[in-house]
């Protein structure tokens, strides 16, 4: 026999295998249908721009498995299990192609290149079948939860493989041709069959055994995690591509209502990513409130969503599925179950500081914490219900400016004695240096502003402050929710900031710089906006500052999570500390993208922290670890929680909070 | 015809510190005026009171004794005063600015239908004898001088603990003139039927002249014992910030600041404290104020008179120490 | 149990107050304003009394032309319809003024009780609640932390802050009770509740709608009035005690207190 496979053969009624086949995928798609109806049923969004860019997307990102491999062991795991299948089931196309184009190109040399290749993709799934079962049923993470689907899914790819495997082995065994050593596993299996008269049919009970796998596995796609084929490509594909995870609430004076607390008030999108969530708690191993005893999970936030969506969905399916009898979709006045103090409680819905490493960390781009917010803008816009601190700081806001409620017209008292005009007083320079609340008001950050003030004055740069005439960037109000306080905050600096004509920005604080750059262009504010770590970057590389003195310490870097995973700000502030010289740097583990919370953020900064253990102590610990004796720091919030987690657990004998500000200014031999 | 009256509320048998330190004013106003410097005593069993009031400068008490006035009710004490203003016809009519002095006043004002200013830190008298005072105005941001109308008695209620009262002269006597007020049901409106208590009966911190309060340099709640002690020996009370609080070394009723209690004592030590805006606003307006920390970049040195940059637990028990020497020289 | 709430419009609580170049006024230019803190919680009450035993809830506030902003506040919070008292008349008004006009607006609404909060933070006189008892012939307990209704709403049964405690008082109604802190916590108005407010009813009255003369109202209808404006003392400058040691400081901070600062 030539060197090649013959299609089919030893079965008989072959060509049912499309029968069969075509039947699953049409279940498949009925069941798509169906939920793609159901996701319709959420609000409104456009996640159909830069298509060019979603495709790439979801080529690097689900093919390239980009985040997946994050994780050493899970993403290998899930790499293996995923290729193997996908090139089993190119595998199987290039063999249809090759017989019903009458092109007949796999046979000698191609054809065995062929065959082991698909060997090795065949062992690829059972290795990372195996890895998975002993992941999930003897490691047993904590972010993974169990159920019975878990097991039989990975049983039935095991099944799939194994039996396909066996069809072969019972098929060289049957055709003894020497060359299909190359399908080396079958080769070794083929021993289990001897030669007599068995073989065929055992060959093809397998072969009927091995399809029959493969039609269950692909009809019951749409009723098992399994989904997450499909849903992981469109939750990838319909990715949000903006700057801000977190959309304006259109049209507010018109609308009747704000914020989510039932499902139907999501967006397809939202809807959408939660048949994408395949529970692999990635969100949860990263999410800071979760680590430290919140009530908080981002993934049973998703997961709990879910939960109500398939319940009250459910009977919509049925009615769906009336062919003939009322086919009508119209339900009267049942409103779905709130979710708000529901499923997901209200203390979870405070404890996310929003740092961001949910979304990044996910494989297929659910977005949990733009949820919380939408919670949040429930609580906080239809049933002010929020804690007492929150009102306070909303009060402040509306009232002074500042979360703090310091009298609004010290907000410029800071920087009377340096030598900084307004532009007010003169509008002709390049950049507005914002200052933001915590520079203006809080004493320990007063030092960063007026260190950031001294670098730029000596490096020449031009620029001036907004004085009292600044307001709070906001960023507070929106993420505790209160999106109505927000957009008129935003508004009004907006029209302070284009009535002098700023174009360009220099911030201090990095939940500034995020709301100024990413949002403030949501309500038509557009400026090029810098954070002071990159402008410090650029005035050391370009001589502007002399780093002459040497300050002679080992210090860790915390990655501030709005300047780090929200903008990639990560090398910029590592650049100055290297030009710092006698610095010693170490990395903490938990560095970069993986950087854990101070806590601060969300809003969370105006908050009691009641539950669990704190997450600023928390932090301590990684910084402790690190052996470094200065933490440097590039976020008003970080610098604070930090320096306060360090006098609560009684460590300054061994350790310092300083900001990058100030040891830049140090080393220039002024302090 | 005339007369510089003072109100001298009464508190557990006792004439309030207040009615003393306005006394000396008024007597000062009255022999200015050539008019009699009066008291007026409401209540029951408070005759034995007087002779403590002329010491203090009263020319003639008025005391109105009943039943109806065991207990403070605006309606009853409102009633006595009306008639005996009406009677007497005083020109300047004076209270302690305290919870019932400044409801009593303005109830009385009203009725009287004359001018009453509220919480004053300064009384006398302008050219034609009219009365004059200064009073602050927006939580003491600015001070306001006010004058009044012609119509009698001009009345002002004066903040405790600003006065001097005057050195008391034992060998003054006062003419004590009884008077009987009828109340009737209507002239009450509402009924005290219960009393609780709230706080350990100490001197609410609000009313304190001396507090040593302690923060999160305390670092534990056995430490308050010094702190006790100190306030102990210089007669005072024991507060605390937010920090000691939320840290449950102390109970919320003790927090000192803008989410606990606004105290305008002559003397707050505050020991271990950073002094954060929010603890500065509730202790703000102290007459002197002390910061022991041995942090020298706490923002409480900025706002402290006398700043000590040690160790708390050494300078403390020193200084209790140290007041304890001077209070024995006597 | 209908329920007519006094309010008035003050300057923030942090705002810079300064008097004029000729000091016989406050400067109140960008000053920001908001409603006065213990009215809140006379608005807060109002409205929880509505939420418990039905009725109306009214805003009645004298302020010039700004005040409207504190109203609608007031409106988004919950209440239902609000008078507003404005006219230049009234401007110099005191306590007592003041409480003429309210107590005339008074007479034209229906309610069961009054509340106003215990004083107001620009003038601190703590006056209006009990004048306006006066001429209503109504009485009047002020500072109260708690508020409890008969269920025929023929008495109130409150807690009025006293020395050392609170007192139980009994009042028949109706009555006005002026708020102090502790009675509750203010709500913060609801974004349907800010839009709703937009068009709730806001009657306006003149001192003529009132059918007050100039000389009952504003600064002639007044009995004190403010000659002029200063400044607090402005605090010394503190001072850091010397001593090489705790005990030497401790020594020297003793014998300031006594003799330079008398204070023991």
């Amino acid at each position: 026999m030539e060197v090649g496979r013959e299609i089919f053969w030893n079965i008989a009624l072959g060509w049912l295998t499309y029968l069969v086949m075509g039947v699953a995928v049409l279940i498949l798609a009925y069941n798509l249908y169906d939920r793609i109806s159901l996701w319709r049923r959420g609000q409104e969004e456009n996640r159909w721009d830069s298509v060019g860019k979603r495709i790439w997307g979801v080529i690097l990102y689900v093919v390239g498995h980009a985040r997946v491999l994050k994780e050493g062991y899970p993403g290998v795991m899930h790499l293996m299990i995923f290729w193997g299948f996908l090139i089993l089931l190119l595998g199987a196309g290039v063999d249809a192609f090759n017989h019903y184009s009458g092109l007949h190109f796999l046979k000698g040399g191609v054809y065995l290149a062929f065959s082991f290749i698909l060997e090795i993709a065949g062992l690829m799934v059972i290795v990372g079948v195996v890895m998975a079962l002993w992941r999930r049923y003897v490691t047993r993470p904590s972010r993974l939860d169990s159920r019975a689907e878990d097991a039989w899914v990975l049983i039935l790819l095991g099944a799939i493989v194994v039996s396909g495997f066996l069809v072969e082995g019972a098929r060289i065994a049957a055709q003894g041709n020497p060359w299909e050593r190359w399908s080396f596993v079958g080769w070794t299996l083929s021993g289990l069959f001897g030669k007599g008269k068995g073989v065929l049919l055992f060959h093809k009970a397998l072969w009927w055994v091995h399809l029959f796998l493969s039609f269950i596995f692909v009809a019951v796609i749409s009723y098992t995690k399994l989904l997450h084929i499909i849903t992981s490509v469109l939750s990838t594909f319909f990715r949000n591509l903006q700057p801000s995870a977190i959309r304006p609430i259109e049209n507010m004076e018109e609308a009747e209502s704000f914020g989510v607390s039932r499902w139907e008030e999501f967006t397809w999108v939202d809807l959408l990513q939660l048949d994408a969530c395949t529970r692999c708690g990635r969100c949860q191993d990263n999410c800071p409130a979760h680590l430290t005893e919140k009530p908080l999970s981002p993934k049973e936030v998703v997961q709990g969503i879910k939960a109500v969506f398939e319940q009250e969905t459910a009977p919509i399916l049925q009615r769906m599925r009336t062919w003939g009898v009322e086919k009508k979709e119209e339900e009267e006045g049942e409103e779905g179950k709130t979710l708000v103090g529901g499923v997901i409680s209200e203390d979870a819905i405070w404890s996310c500081t929003t740092c961001g490493a949910c979304v990044v960390h996910c494989p297929v781009f659910v977005e949990p914490y733009p949820k919380l917010i939408d919670f949040r803008r429930y609580l906080a816009l239809m049933e002010s219900r929020f804690p007492q601190e929150v009102q306070v700081a909303f009060r402040n806001m509306e009232n002074n400016s500042n979360p703090w409620g310091i009298g609004m017209h010290t907000r410029a008292d800071w920087a009377k004695d340096l030598g900084v005009k307004t532009l007010a007083e003169d509008r002709d320079v390049e950049y507005l240096l914002y200052v933001g609340c915590a520079g203006s008001f809080d004493d320990l950050n007063k030092k960063v502003a007026t260190a950031v003030v001294k670098l730029l004055q000596r490096a020449g740069v031009s620029f001036g402050i907004l004085g009292t005439e600044e307001g709070c960037c906001g960023d507070s109000a929106r993420r505790l929710g209160n999106e109505y306080l927000y957009q008129i905050m935003v508004e009004q600096n907006i029209e302070v900031m284009k009535n002098y004509g700023v174009k360009k920005i220099i911030t201090l604080c990095p939940h500034g710089y995020n709301t100024l750059k990413n949002e403030y262009p949501q309500f038509g504010g557009e400026f090029e906006v810098y954070h002071y770590t990159e402008v410090l970057a650029r005035l050391i590389s370009e001589g502007k500052l002399q780093l002459i003195k040497p300050i002679e310490d080992s210090v860790t870097y915390h990655d501030s999570c709005y300047l780090g995973r929200y903008n990639g700000l990560y090398e910029e502030p590592r650049k100055v500390l290297g030009a710092i010289p006698g610095l010693k740097m170490v990395e903490m583990a938990r560095c970069r993208s993986r950087s854990f919370c101070c806590g601060a953020g969300g809003g969370r900064f105006w908050m009691e922290e009641h539950l669990g253990t704190r997450i600023n102590h928390a932090r301590l610990q990684d910084v402790l670890e690190s052996g470094a004796s200065t933490v440097v720091t590039s976020c008003p919030f970080c610098y604070t929680m930090l320096s306060d987690a360090i006098k609560e657990k009684e460590v300054e004998e061994r350790l310092r909070a300083r900001d990058l500000a100030e040891l830049v200014l140090e080393a220039t031999e002024g302090v | 015809m005339g007369g510089v009256w003072v109100y001298a509320e009464v508190k557990e048998g006792a004439v309030k510190k207040v009615a003393l330190e306005i006394l000396g004013e008024a007597r000062k106003m009255a022999s200015s005026k050539g008019e009699e410097c009066c008291a007026v005593l409401v209540g029951q069993g408070v005759e034995g009171l007087a002779p403590r009031l002329g010491a203090y400068g009263a020319d003639k008490v008025f005391c109105v004794e009943g039943e109806d006035f065991a207990r403070y009710t605006t309606g009853a004490y409102t009633k006595a005063l009306y008639d005996l203003v009406q009677k007497e016809q005083p020109s300047i009519l004076l209270f302690g600015a305290t919870l019932n002095g400044k409801d009593l006043s303005a109830r009385l004002a009203a009725r009287l239908g004359v001018g009453l200013a509220t919480d004053c830190t300064e009384i006398g008298l302008d050219d034609a004898g009219n009365l004059k005072v200064k009073r602050p105005m927006f939580a003491g941001k600015v001070y306001a001088d006010v004058a009044f109308s012609d119509a009698k008695p001009q009345m002002a209620s004066v903040r405790p603990n600003v006065l001097t009262p005057p050195q008391p002269d034992e060998s003054k006597q006062a003419e004590v003139v009884k008077v009987d007020v009828e109340v009737t049901p209507e002239d009450k409106g509402a009924e005290v039927v219960d009393f609780i208590q709230v706080g350990g009966g100490k001197v609410d911190l609000t009313e304190a002249e001396i507090i040593v309060s302690g923060g999160r340099g305390m670092k534990a709640a056995e430490n308050f014992k010094i702190l006790e002690e100190l306030a102990e020996v210089l007669g005072g009370v024991v507060g605390a910030s937010r920090a000691a609080v939320d840290a449950g070394w102390r109970p919320q009723s003790d927090q000192v600041g803008q989410s606990g209690k606004v105290v305008t004592p002559n003397l707050y030590i505050a020991c271990g404290i950073s002094g954060a805006i929010q603890h500065l606003a509730g202790m703000g307006t102290s007459k002197v104020i002390v910061a022991i920390n041995k942090d020298p970049e706490a923002p409480i040195f900025k706002k402290a008179d006398y700043g000590v940059v040690d160790d708390l637990f050494k300078v403390v028990p020193a200084l209790t120490e140290e007041v304890r020497k001077l209070k024995a020289e006597g | 149990m209908n329920v007519l709430v006094c309010m008035k419009q003050v300057p923030d609580t942090e705002a810079e107050i300064r008097p004029t170049a000729d000091k016989t006024a406050i400067d109140y230019t960008g000053i920001k304003f908001i409603m006065n803190v213990y009215d809140e919680y006379a608005v807060e009450e109002a409205l929880r009394i509505k939420e418990k035993m039905g009725g109306k809830v009214t805003i009645l506030c004298l302020g010039p032309e700004r005040a409207t902003e504190a109203i609608r506040t007031a409106l988004a919070m919950g209440a239902d319809d609000a008078v507003h008292l404005v006219d230049p008349l009234f401007e110099g008004g005191d306590a007592y003024a003041t409480a003429k006009a309210l107590a005339k607006a008074a007479e034209k609404v229906e309610y069961d009780l009054i509340l106003c909060g215990k004083q107001a933070i620009d003038d601190d006189l703590a006056q209006v609640g009990s004048i306006l008892g006066e001429f209503l012939k109504i009485p009047t307990v002020t500072g109260i932390v708690k508020l409890e209704i008969s269920s025929d709403g023929k008495k109130a049964t409150v807690h009025r802050q006293v020395e050392g405690g609170l007192d139980v008082i009994e009042v028949p109604l109706p009555a006005v009770f002026t708020a102090s802190k502790g009675l509750n916590e203010p709500r913060y108005p609801s974004l349907p509740g800010i839009m709703k407010a937009k068009k709730k009813p806001l009657q306006t009255l003149t001192a003529s709608d009132l059918g007050l003369g100039e000389d009952e109202i504003g600064a002639k209808g007044s009995h004190i009035k403010i000659l002029s404006f200063s400044l607090p003392p402005m605090r010394k400058e503190g001072k850091i005690v010397d001593g090489e040691t705790p005990e030497e400081k401790a020594a020297n901070l003793a014998k300031l207190l006594r003799e330079e600062a008398k204070v023991i």
